[in-house]
């Protein structure tokens, strides 16, 4: 959030609107907050006879938080515009939450028994336990 | 004593004690109107509720027990009304714990915001002007540390009985106020340390930003660079929550996995519940509809609108030739109200950072709302891991924006005695990183854990 030249998309949107990114960013950031909560809420798409399945809502979720994800990042949190070594500390991180996400998290309790025996030698845990 | 551009001398400790007083003022009457005259009749009804349940549950049972019912036929008539008055019954006391525990709750923060304001501005006010400073001093030694810690050792030897007082004030039951004792005299301690630690360290006019000299950060303020590394750490904290979270529901078979034909072939049937079970129209309880829902979805709408109001506070505390804004929304907005809300570029900021905390603490009082039809419903922490990770993670998230929220009423204090400009904004900035990344986080947990 410092002080920062705007330029390219911020500075169309500041003067074709009056507003700045921050506000676009704000109203893009409820719209796809609605999104995520009718997707949920509906179990049809209004209007239509099209059933909104399980996995179509799993895409509508991580999308719509990707795309809020990088709102909030980006520009109310000002990675986009202040020094470089913001970006990298915050990004410091990733590489030990993907482990815990797909190492730990992803891994599902059956998960064990399915790894090939090159990933397990001499290790019975799986069937032990 | 005298503060960044004003004269302070005893207007800190004054205005300290008058937005205390504001708190518990606003809070003993919303306590009275939510908590007592609206949460009264509705717990009369509540137990009205109840009588005319077990009557029908009784005629239903002694008609089964005489032949005229079949136990299994649910088109029975007896049966339905049973069941009628069962809905009937969870409603009303849903209804009861939302007026219940929303007074509760506000009196509650209020009475923490009062304290905290009150104790802070007072202990403020009482340290002479160059002592607020450390930027142009050496380094002095500190107790404010070992208070605080000290204080935490109290409020967690403290806290069982601490959160059974408020399971107990939850759930609208006769709670033990005498329980919490230790907790809160352990709250207590906190706050006392986080003041003496606020008079002694955080410069209340804040300037002479400290400038890192060594690389990765050379060139930039420590504080900002303190700051991100901190939320660097909080990430870890959420992704271990996240990852337990996703080991586990990965392996279940939930209602909603059930419902959609996404269980394994051999599943006989749903294994557990989760929150996102209950909340969902339709959901586990019976009950779930759109208003089940609603409290998280408001909270939803809550953070990303606090999100925006405090980048607005930021930006005009920072604005070289402020004037009110006059663009396209504006222009539909009557004037006395455009007036209001931006008065002047020091008050602007005020309201705008008030309006942040407003939305803070909406956040929280939906949130307990929202855990006491969740306890009512038969969902506790104990009652499974869905519950011990639901009540984890987003109590964790929680505690988070509770603390924001008395970081936040330090900034409104200050906003509206010496008030921000461009050279002292820096508190707005950093905070401000920390209240987005509470955003962010709530944008991971909302998903996963109420509509997953």
């Amino acid at each position: 959030m410092g002080d920062h030249e705007v330029i390219g998309l911020e500075k169309w949107l500041k003067d074709n609107t009056g507003m700045d990114i921050y506000f676009w960013n704000f109203i893009v950031l409820m719209f796809f907050t609605l999104f995520e909560i009718g997707a949920v809420f509906f179990n049809k798409i209004p209007g239509t006879d099209v059933k909104i399945s399980l996995m179509m809502v799993w895409t509508i979720l991580i999308v719509v938080g990707i795309i809020k994800g990088y709102g909030i990042g980006a520009y109310f949190m000002h990675l986009k515009g202040d020094p470089g070594i913001y970006f990298k500390t915050a990004m410091f991180p990733v590489l030990f939450v993907l482990l815990m996400i797909f190492g730990i998290g992803l891994s599902n309790p059956d998960g064990v028994d399915g790894l090939p025996a090159w990933c397990t030698p001499n290790w019975d845990y799986a069937t032990r336990r | 004593m005298s503060g960044y551009g004003a004269d302070i001398n005893n207007s800190i400790w004054m205005r300290a004690v008058l937005f205390a007083g504001g708190f518990l003022t606003f809070g003993i009457i919303a306590f009275s109107i939510l908590g007592v005259a609206l949460a009264g009749p509705a717990h009369d009804e509540y137990l009205a509720a109840v009588d005319e349940y077990h009557h029908a549950e009784d005629a239903w049972k002694e008609s089964v027990a005489a032949g005229d019912s079949i136990a299994s036929d649910h088109n029975d008539e007896l049966y339905i009304e049973k069941e009628e008055a069962h809905h009937h019954e969870v409603e009303a006391h849903l209804s009861y714990l939302n007026w219940k525990v929303s007074g509760n709750t506000i009196l509650v923060m209020c009475i923490i915001f009062a304290s905290f304001i009150g104790i802070s501005g007072i202990m403020n006010s009482i340290q002479p002007d160059d002592e607020h400073s450390d930027d142009e001093h050496e380094h002095h030694g500190s107790a404010s540390p070992i208070i605080f810690t000290f204080g935490i050792m109290l409020f967690m030897i403290g806290f069982p009985g601490f959160a059974n007082t408020i399971t107990e004030l939850l759930t609208g039951t006769d709670a033990v106020l005498g329980e919490m004792a230790i907790g809160v005299f352990g709250l207590l301690v906190i706050i006392i340390g986080v003041s003496n630690w606020w008079g002694e360290d955080l410069p209340f006019s804040g300037h002479g930003e400290q400038i890192a000299t060594s690389h990765p950060f050379e060139g930039e303020h420590i504080r900002k660079a303190g700051i991100w590394i901190f939320i660097m750490s909080e990430i870890m904290i959420f992704a271990t929550f996240f990852s337990s979270y996703l080991r586990m529901r990965t392996g279940w078979c939930t209602k909603w996995a059930w419902d959609n034909d996404m269980c394994d072939a051999d599943a006989t049937g749903y294994d557990i519940l989760t929150a996102s079970d209950y909340l969902r129209p339709g959901g586990a309880a019976g009950t779930g509809d759109f208003w089940t829902m609603l409290p998280g979805g408001i909270n939803t709408f809550a953070l990303i609108i606090s999100s925006y109001t405090i980048v607005i506070a930021l930006k005009t505390a920072r604005a070289h030739d402020w004037s009110r804004p006059d663009n396209f929304i504006t222009k539909y907005i009557p004037d006395p109200i455009i007036k209001f809300i931006f008065p002047d570029q020091k008050r602007t900021v005020r309201n705008f950072l008030f309006a942040t905390l407003l939305l803070g603490s909406l956040f929280i009082i939906l949130k307990l709302i929202e855990w006491s039809h969740l306890v009512a419903e038969g969902f506790t922490v104990s009652t499974s891991q869905a519950g011990s990770i639901f009540y984890i993670a987003t109590g964790a998230h929680g505690l988070h924006v509770f603390i924001g929220l008395l970081i936040m009423l330090y900034l409104v204090f200050k906003a509206d005695t010496v008030g921000y400009d461009k050279d002292n904004a820096q508190g707005i900035e950093y905070f401000g990183l920390y209240w987005h990344f509470v955003d962010l986080a709530w944008v991971l947990i909302f998903p996963a854990f109420y509509l997953y």
